[in-house]
């Protein structure tokens, strides 16, 4: 069998380096809104910034809600489309940001990187789009929706 | 997003995780019909393999198929097929019936039944016509999470292409797949500290699954221990602590990177028999590659 190639990495460099900060906007609230109710002519906003009745002319056809989950490193901004029913039609993200509060052009940092094939130079920041690793849980936008449901579900019915 | 932009990208809360679907194409009529699409077969495949759904094909599994012979949906029994078939090659390395030892862990609900560890299990589960499954050993219990996210991905890839769609790419967590003409450029994460990256790729027609330890930056950056169980010995592994698996479908990509977590540098030809290539991190700080791992600009000694 063919060797594994192979290096040591100092992890002593990487703790004293800065990692990468990123956002990415999937979706305003008013695109997202479009998307969950298409047949809607108005959205009512009932809360600011937080509730919004769509309507189908004077038929109320269901509710969106923005919500924000924060954690210590992430904040999501996620949107729950719930029917009249009280029932959650779609839960879309709005926003993922990611923030370390790292400096994401620190030459140091980048130039640990060597081009073993000789592609592009790395470009991190806004670039960094699709990331494969350890897994994003997504347990607090699942308890945030559930939160909403508790709160907003029961309304409806 | 905006009408003239020239790609578009949604997210949804999904498999446990963030799945995020990108199109490389403008807004058209379509395209958001073929996302709502690919995110229904996702969920789709969430419901059917889920340890944690009362109805799912797998807990019905777990609770009957030791009874007799119980039908389940073709896609289930297709990735309990490539599963079985994992078994065979990775000398029992990979296996979906630890999950009497992740329950002890606490990493998956309920009550382990001790003597559940001890049966060679996947010997134990019968493929059978008309999708029916039988377990002959009645102490075995599986879980498809090994797998499962990766053939949703493949599933959604499939999903997008089927209406028409050239160029995308579904990420799962980290679990992803790209299609189309163009490379896609993918940032790996360093798996002793997931703030960081070690390594990007560029893959084109082709999917990435890293498995490491596991990442809650709501409660902390720093990693715990390897959710990976080596069947063996029944223990969390150690010496690898983090795996990225390029292969020719996710769900390859998905089961191949936990056989590298047990088995390291072993694991070379079970990956060259599935045309994939991997990276690891040990413990000891060295990253190591396979020959083909290609296109990599990656983190210096």
């Amino acid at each position: 069998m063919t060797e594994w190639s192979r290096w040591a990495t100092s992890t002593v460099a990487l703790v004293s380096l800065a990692g990468p900060a990123y956002a990415v906007e999937y979706l305003t609230i008013a695109q997202a809104q479009k998307l969950a109710f298409p047949a809607a002519t108005r959205f009512v906003e009932a809360e600011t910034g937080r509730l919004w009745k769509a309507q189908a002319g004077d038929r109320a056809i269901g509710v969106f809600i923005f919500d924000r989950v924060i954690g210590k490193h992430l904040y999501i901004d996620y949107a729950v489309a719930l029917d009249p029913n009280g029932r959650v039609h779609r839960v879309e993200i709005l926003q993922y940001r990611e923030s370390y509060g790292g400096e994401v052009k620190d030459q140091a940092w980048l130039s640990q990187f060597v081009g073993k094939t000789g592609g592009s130079p790395l470009e991190v920041g806004k670039d960094i789009r699709n990331i494969s690793g350890a897994t994003l849980s997504s347990h607090h936008v699942t308890q945030g929706v559930k939160r909403i449901l508790a709160v907003y579900g029961n309304r409806l019915r | 997003m905006e009408i003239g932009c020239d790609s578009v990208r949604r997210a949804r809360p999904l498999l446990g995780t963030l799945v995020e679907i990108s199109i490389g194409e403008p807004v058209h009529a379509d395209l958001e019909n073929a996302i709502e699409a690919a995110f229904e077969v996702i969920a789709r495949v969430h419901r059917l393999m889920s340890f944690h759904e009362g109805e799912s094909d797998v807990s019905r599994l777990n609770r009957l198929a030791r009874l007799g012979p119980i039908p389940i949906d073709p896609s289930t029994f297709r990735v309990l097929e490539t599963a079985l078939e994992l078994h065979v090659h990775s000398n029992k390395r990979f296996d979906i019936t630890v999950a009497p030892v992740l329950q002890l862990m606490r990493l998956l609900p309920g009550l382990s039944d001790p003597a559940a560890l001890a049966g060679d299990a996947a010997g134990a589960i019968e493929l059978l016509p008309g999708y029916h499954v039988r377990f002959r050993d009645p102490r075995i219990l599986i879980d498809l999470g090994g797998l499962a996210k990766g053939f949703a991905v493949d599933r959604a890839v499939q999903v997008l292409q089927d209406h028409g769609i050239r160029r995308g790419l579904v990420n799962a967590g980290g679990d992803l797949a790209g299609f189309g003409p163009d490379p896609h450029t993918i940032h790996i994460r360093d798996p002793r500290d997931p703030r960081r990256l070690i390594c990007r790729i560029d893959v084109r027609n082709e999917a990435v699954a890293s498995s490491g330890r596991r990442f809650d930056p709501f409660h902390s950056a720093s990693t715990s221990f390897a959710a990976i169980i080596d069947p063996s010995t029944n223990a969390p592994v150690r010496t690898v602590v983090g795996a990225t698996v390029r292969a020719p479908s996710c769900m390859l990509a998905d089961a191949l990177t936990k056989v590298v977590m047990i088995q390291g540098e072993s694991a070379g030809p079970l990956l060259a028999r599935y045309h994939a290539s991997a990276l690891t991190v040990t413990a000891d700080d060295v990253m190591r590659m396979t020959p083909d791992w290609q296109g990599a600009a990656c983190l210096a000694p």
